[in-house]
């Protein structure tokens, strides 16, 4: 594994050995790389994207997906904490929807892994999210003369609840990078030597790799808390609902996001969150599952200084001892895997939605 | 079903019973084994006349004490029993109401509207089932199915339990009456019904009347009363110290004409159809409201519904499960015609109309005295002071925090 040299430099060939050692890990985490394209229906994409923006969606009429996943900020939330229902808060910053129809788990702990037309309906259905019961969404969506004429013409037929699951999936598809410099062959120098400190000596890339610059897995960086989750009582009950639901137990006492402990009730994976993808940061401040890590600044000291304080941290993180140019280097790489805003029309569904449900005439000889 | 059987004693009853189904099945098309033995039992005793409000009944498992009623008023005011904190139970039982809601429907959770008249809680907790079809089994059953329905609180277990632990001063009154470190939802169910139960009136003019005061009702409310218990026939369903023998009928009233004109009430009304167990066919076609059907699924029930107290009826108007008719008079009218309104609508579902239901031919002074009646059975409006609610606090203190994380 060392390179072999004559009694007297053995000091200089074990550090040598261990940086090569260390490069030679990066090959063994899958590349960083362009997305896999996906083919998209165009029709029901656009369906999806009204059904997005549209506050009918929601129980009391409130709230649609668009307001906590904000096209201005790469489809994510602005505050640390992203909004919750109408009478509540909430307790984690909103991920960005760019790129979301790639991953493979959902949420920032996982619990969803199966597909987005189940991460659709715990969006719509959960209580302190939209709390809509679905069957009021499906019969609002077939009072409105524009959905019922989208629907045909997508080939969908009469709207369903079912339906719009897999619809607003479609209108995902369409969220993805769009000419990234690191897509388009454009980084600039800076950003080319940050990209060398991200698969060495930064270690980046044994968590965020592959396409995503995610691995899809839990892992404990140490983020602290945020206070605001427990000293707010708006935003810490939607996090004691969610405890509750989730089956987690003492809920009253946690002080702290359990994160994969959701999932695995092992002791050991409580404050692990899933690696997020560094795609389109530019736009996705403020960082962490919590927001606590404000800007890329914050992001890179924070990893510089080998993560924050919890004992099951993960033995990934050590100090980096980057330099001040490396970490101006890695900060370029960074936002060279952000691309354009998705902020046009292509994107985003502009048009006035109605304020009042057209009546049905002669209800009484036509079919419900 | 019939066995012969030597024993004279039983083979009287064996006629006796026989001989009032017969009549049972003469008066009506059909109806539940319930309605045939209220039915057989007008026939051959006469319905219960009416009566002063005894004490309401408490359950054995929910106690009344005063903490327990205390807060359940409170709870009964807070909207935070709900989905968005918008809506309690005070939002659609408003006490300047008549602790019901002022119109046809009753307003729903915001972007809903309600598809059936909002009841009085007044006297509710007489009523051994709860709602115009009879679907809750308890006062305690109703609050729950209230605070969570999609057009009326829409609210989850969860959230709403959350928000009760994390406001002190419910945190302790849950914890002195029911003896809990954290409110349960459960106990919020309890402690609503057990204030409801103090919200009765057993004092109108006609407890009075009935108590020995003859001077309680005046002359026309007495005349009306002669209507109400003859001519009029008010009493076969109107009877007892509740003034509603509890049981369902098709009186004949027509469909609401909102569904025709109001896109929010349309939504509704197919969601209802859905949420009710409905089959497709039934869903596609259905137009008006089946009551007691959703419930048995006998055809015979559609569009019964329960008999409606009278008492503090001059509060709660508009009248009826679909709240069509806004005044005492329109009601009378409807009764005096057979069941049809003024424009000669009646249910959907004339099949099950109650041959109870027939033209009376009374007179315009008849109407007037029955509707004096009608009011006696109504005291002064009850109107309480809306209790001031209390407040968040945080669970825990920065410093809590900032050891839990040191210790992460």
């Amino acid at each position: 594994m060392g390179v072999r040299v004559k009694t007297g430099h053995t000091i200089l060939a074990t550090a040598l050995g261990l940086g090569l050692a260390f490069g030679a890990q990066a090959g063994k985490y899958p590349d960083l790389g362009p997305l896999p394209a996906l083919k998209v229906n165009a029709a029901k994409a656009e369906l999806g994207k009204r059904l997005f923006f549209d506050k009918r969606l929601s129980g009391d009429a409130g709230i649609a997906c668009a307001t906590c996943h904000v096209p201005e900020n790469g489809f994510g939330s602005v505050k640390a904490l992203s909004p919750g229902y109408p009478g509540n808060g909430h307790f984690r910053n909103a991920p960005s929807l760019i790129n979301v129809a790639q991953k493979k788990v959902w949420n920032w702990d996982g619990r969803i892994g199966t597909n987005l037309n189940d991460m659709t309906r715990e969006m719509i259905t959960e209580d302190y999210i939209m709390n809509m019961d679905m069957r009021i969404m499906q019969e609002r969506i077939k009072q409105d003369p524009k959905y019922l004429e989208m629907f045909k013409a997508a080939g969908m037929g009469e709207p369903s609840n079912g339906k719009v699951r897999k619809l607003i999936p479609e209108y995902l598809k369409t969220l993805t990078s769009r000419n990234a410099p690191f897509d388009t062959g454009k980084m600039s120098a800076a950003a080319k030597r940050g990209m060398k400190l991200f698969k060495g000596k930064a270690g980046c890339i044994q968590c965020h790799n592959g396409p995503l610059a995610s691995d899809g897995k839990a892992h404990n960086t140490g983020v602290p808390e945020n206070f605001d989750v427990f000293l707010d009582p708006m935003n810490h009950q939607a996090f004691l609902a969610f405890a509750m639901f989730q089956g987690i137990e003492n809920y009253m006492n946690l002080k702290r996001d359990p994160g994969y402990y959701n999932v695995t009730l092992d002791k050991d994976d409580m404050g692990k969150f899933i690696t997020p993808s560094l795609r389109e940061l530019k736009y996705t401040a403020p960082y962490m599952h919590n927001g606590m890590l404000k800007t890329l600044d914050d992001v890179i000291a924070f990893y510089n200084k080998g993560g924050g304080k919890d004992s099951r941290k993960s033995k990934l993180l050590k100090p980096l001892n980057l330099s001040k140019k490396e970490q101006a280097d890695l900060k370029a790489f960074l936002l060279s895997l952000s691309g354009d805003p998705l902020t046009s029309d292509k994107y985003v569904w502009k048009e006035p939605y109605p304020s009042e449900y057209p009546v049905i005439e002669n209800w009484t000889q036509v079919k419900n | 079903m019939n066995k012969t059987i030597q024993t004279p004693g039983v083979l009287a009853a064996a006629i006796a019973m026989a001989v009032l189904a017969g009549c049972a099945s003469q008066e009506t098309t059909a109806g539940t084994s319930a309605a045939d033995k209220t039915m057989a039992a007008k026939v051959s005793k006469g319905p219960a006349p009416l009566a002063p409000l005894p004490a309401p009944p408490i359950p054995p498992d929910n106690q009344q004490t005063p903490e327990k009623i205390e807060l359940g008023k409170l709870l009964f005011f807070d909207a935070r029993i709900g989905g968005d904190a918008s809506t309690g139970c005070s939002t659609c039982h408003e006490p300047d109401q008549g602790w019901a809601w002022a119109e046809d429907f009753s307003r729903g959770y915001p972007g809903t509207v309600h598809w059936r008249n909002s009841q009085t809680i007044i006297n509710s907790a007489y009523f051994p089932r709860q709602f115009w079809a009879g679907s809750a089994a308890s006062n305690e059953k109703q609050a729950k199915s209230a605070a969570k329905g999609g057009v009326a609180g829409n609210g989850e277990d969860d959230i709403m339990e959350a928000r009760l632990a994390l406001i002190p001063d419910y945190v302790q009154r849950f914890r002195k009456v029911f003896g809990t470190d954290w409110p349960h939802i459960g106990d919020v169910w309890k402690a609503i019904a057990s204030f409801e139960r103090t919200m009765v009136q057993r004092d109108t003019p006609l407890d009075k009347y009935l108590q020995g005061d003859k001077t309680a009702l005046s002359e026309e409310a007495i005349r009306g009363k002669a209507v109400f218990e003859g001519k009029g026939g008010c009493i076969q369903c109107h009877n007892g110290a509740l003034t509603s023998d509890q049981d369902y009928y098709n009186i004949g009233v027509p469909p609401n004409k909102r569904w025709e004109e109001d896109g929010l009430a349309q939504i509704t009304f197919r969601f209802e159809q859905y949420a009710k167990g409905q089959t497709e066919e039934n869903y596609r076609k259905a137009k008006s409201d089946w009551g007691f059907y959703y419930r048995s699924k006998n055809e015979w029930d559609k569009g019964k519904f329960r008999t409606a107290p009278l008492r503090y009826l001059k509060y709660t108007a508009p009248y009826m499960h679909n709240g069509v008719f806004y005044t005492l008079e329109e009601v009378v009218d409807f009764y005096d015609r057979g069941g049809f309104d003024e424009e000669g609508r009646t249910t959907l579902f004339t099949e099950t109309k109650s041959p109870l239901i027939k033209p009376l031919g009374l007179t315009d002074q008849e109407k007037e005295d029955l509707v004096a009646f009608l009011e006696s059975m109504s005291g002064p409006e009850i109107i309480i002071e809306k209790p001031k609610l209390p407040e968040y606090a945080p669970l825990f203190t920065k410093a809590e925090l900032e050891a839990a994380q040191e210790a992460k």
